[in-house]
């Protein structure tokens, strides 16, 4: 990496982690119940120790429940804005995003089977999610890939029949649970960040440094990549070796996150874009701003589904699609 | 040969405009309006959605899209008028006989029509808006019932009592369940309402609102419902606002017909000064999310259980 990229690389991921500390800060006084702003900082600044004048509920909210769901929806966010970043480079697709391919949809099958057979036991939820994904994964691109390789088109495609038919078994299994447990259900497929399980929540934050890491260190490859599979060949990239680094972190960040949350729309879509513009469209510079922004995104999204109708929320894919599909369009006409 | 081949060629169309004579003939008796079912005198009932329902004079033939109606139509008497239930309908036992229709949420129009009915009952949980239409377009009066409180239930009570000629059994059932309801209220209302937190179910986070019956339910029993100004009948609750509204009773309705789903209190409220002082109740699912004559028994259930000493016990 040259100097320049490298410092132009540090000074936007570092102005987007402080962005990103701002958030969680600022979006923690946020909520349904109300809570005293200056003791509330004084608790977070002093990491959970309760010397600020916090009543116990007031610092139970903060700290047992709305910092845990915004931390989980920092890591669902940066999760699956790294994974469309990813995806898009590998694929030399703008449009490749884990959610429109299907593969949030294969990491949904793969969580509702674990909730059906293996209810009680947590940790096999991301483990099915992840086969899941990865499984449409490798569907969504053997179906793309014909005689003359994978054009976008047919990627996208490939992308709306591995979709539709996994919603349609998605839809089957709701059918045949039973009524009950189907509202929660649907809420789930939306989206929903409220269920921060204690369990899974430092899973799913692992997972999400991990995965924008490594492929943050695969991103010279991936830029490579962006010539053409030959052409990176023939300047030593490894290119299968890298398709399948890619596959296998990308199905690991839809997995876990949808597992956490269920499926969180467009987020790998709008915010890798978005970085682009902003920033050009070298990998080494977009998949760590992605995960910064997504991240940021998903913060914000999530902040407005829990306290625009408080008590009552919202579901926050609902959020992220009102925000992301317009600005969507605007990208696509923009462009 | 072409002369052979000429005559099955005929033959083949003397079948093709048979069949189409055939089809022909099927639609045109498909998309006559049947006038065998609800034929001669009629009288209006207005429904809870305010819409007012042709219903026959006399009526033998009812389809139950809804538990809660299936009980209803069995207390009045009219258990041998019912030919289709849904598959949740499963009280009282002689309600299995029934032939199932389809689940709550998804009627299968085909075999409503197949059984014949004059009248099918549907439950707001159920309606659809383009079911009733086609039940319209087929001559059978759809009855929707919505109670927003136990004023309610007795209405839906009183109006399929009338639907079904028992209104008399109908007077009586809600006369011994108004008492019933009465003594609850008598002997709860000297005491100090408990604080209330109705978790309908706990990931995610569902409660009763403003405009469900169990919030109504609940004041009767001697409880205030910590949630009662949330829009809605049903709505998904914040964790936070849960854990802050400190309810010093928590009731789960379960172990009936949901099995055991929704045994556990919600994360969020653990530490609640319900769960603390062991003021957690589960009470039969079936006694409080069928809005029909068990109804009552989950008042009375909810009344023991937030005042015992009310009732000596």
């Amino acid at each position: 990496m040259n100097r320049v990229t490298l410092r132009k690389t540090i000074i936007a991921c570092a102005a987007m982690a402080a962005a990103l500390l701002l958030a969680i800060v600022l979006m923690s006084l946020l909520g349904s119940e109300p809570l005293p702003v200056r003791a509330s900082l004084c608790a977070l600044a002093s990491f959970g120790t309760n010397a600020c004048g916090l009543t116990q509920d007031q610092f139970d909210i903060l700290f047992q429940i709305r910092l845990p769901r915004i931390l989980l929806a920092a890591a669902v966010g940066g999760s699956l804005a790294t994974a469309g970043a990813g995806y898009q480079a590998l694929l030399r697709n703008p449009l490749a995003e884990p959610y429109l391919l299907g593969i949030s949809n294969g990491a949904a099958v793969g969580t509702m089977i674990a909730l059906v057979f293996f209810g009680a036991i947590e940790w096999t939820r991301p483990i099915l999610a992840f086969s899941g994904a990865l499984l449409a994964t490798l569907a969504v691109y053997r179906l793309a890939r014909g005689r003359a390789g994978a054009t976008p088109e047919r990627l996208i495609l490939a992308g709306v029949i591995v979709t539709t038919f996994l919603s349609s078994v998605i839809v089957f299994v709701t059918v045949l649970m039973d009524a009950t447990r189907i509202r929660s259900f649907t809420f789930w497929l939306l989206g929903d960040l409220s269920g921060a399980s204690k369990t899974l929540l430092p899973v799913t934050i692992v997972i999400a440094i991990a995965g924008a890491l490594a492929l943050t260190l695969h991103a010279r490859s991936l830029n490579l990549l962006m010539l053409g599979e030959r052409d990176a060949f023939d300047l030593g990239v490894e290119v299968g070796r890298v398709r399948i680094v890619v596959f296998l972190v990308a199905s690991l960040l839809v997995g876990s996150s949808v597992a956490a949350s269920g499926s969180v729309g467009y987020v790998g879509l709008v915010v890798p874009h978005l970085a682009r513009l902003s920033l050009g469209s070298d990998n080494r510079i977009t998949i760590p701003a992605a995960a910064l922004g997504g991240a940021l995104f998903v913060i914000v999204a999530d902040t407005v589904a829990r306290t625009v109708i408080a008590p009552r929320e919202l579901p926050v894919g609902a959020i992220t699609a009102l925000i992301g599909a317009p600005l969507f369009i605007y990208l696509l006409r923009r462009a | 040969m072409i002369y052979y081949g000429r005559s099955v060629r005929a033959r083949g169309y003397y079948c093709l405009s048979a069949l189409g004579l055939i089809i022909c003939l099927m639609l045109v008796s498909a998309c006559t309006p049947r006038e065998a079912a609800n034929q001669g005198a009629t009288r209006e009932i207005t429904d809870d959605l305010g819409r007012r329902v042709s219903i026959p004079a006399k009526v033998d033939r009812v389809i139950s899209l809804a538990p809660n109606l299936t009980e209803i139509v069995f207390a009045v008497g009219a258990g041998d008028r019912l030919v289709g239930r849904t598959s949740y309908c499963d009280y009282p036992p002689e309600a299995k006989a029934i032939p199932v229709v389809s689940d709550t949420l998804h009627p299968n129009l085909e075999r409503i029509i197949a059984l014949k009915p004059q009248v099918v009952l549907v439950s707001t949980a159920s309606q659809l808006e383009v079911f009733t239409q086609q039940l319209k377009g087929q001559n059978i009066a759809a009855f929707v019932t919505d109670p927003h409180d136990l004023e309610g239930v007795f209405r839906s009570i009183d109006q399929i009592g009338e639907i079904v000629g028992e209104k008399d059994k109908a007077n009586v059932l809600v006369q011994k369940l108004r008492e019933r309801t009465n003594a609850v209220e008598q002997a709860v209302r000297d005491k100090q309402p408990v604080k209330v937190f109705y978790q309908a179910s706990g990931e995610p986070l569902y409660t009763a609102g403003h405009d469900s019956y169990i919030t109504d339910l609940m004041r009767r029993a001697g409880g205030a419902s910590v949630t009662a100004d949330v829009p809605g009948a049903w709505p998904k609750f914040s964790n936070e606002s849960a854990l802050a509204a400190r309810p010093e009773a928590i009731i789960l309705p379960t172990g009936g017909s949901m099995g055991a789903a929704n045994a556990n209190v919600a994360e969020a409220l653990r530490q609640s000064p319900a769960v603390l002082q062991g003021r957690v109740y589960k009470i039969n699912d079936d006694h409080l999310s069928r809005p029909g004559p068990r109804l009552v028994d989950g008042l009375e259930e909810m009344a023991r259980a937030l005042h015992p000493d009310a009732f000596g016990t």
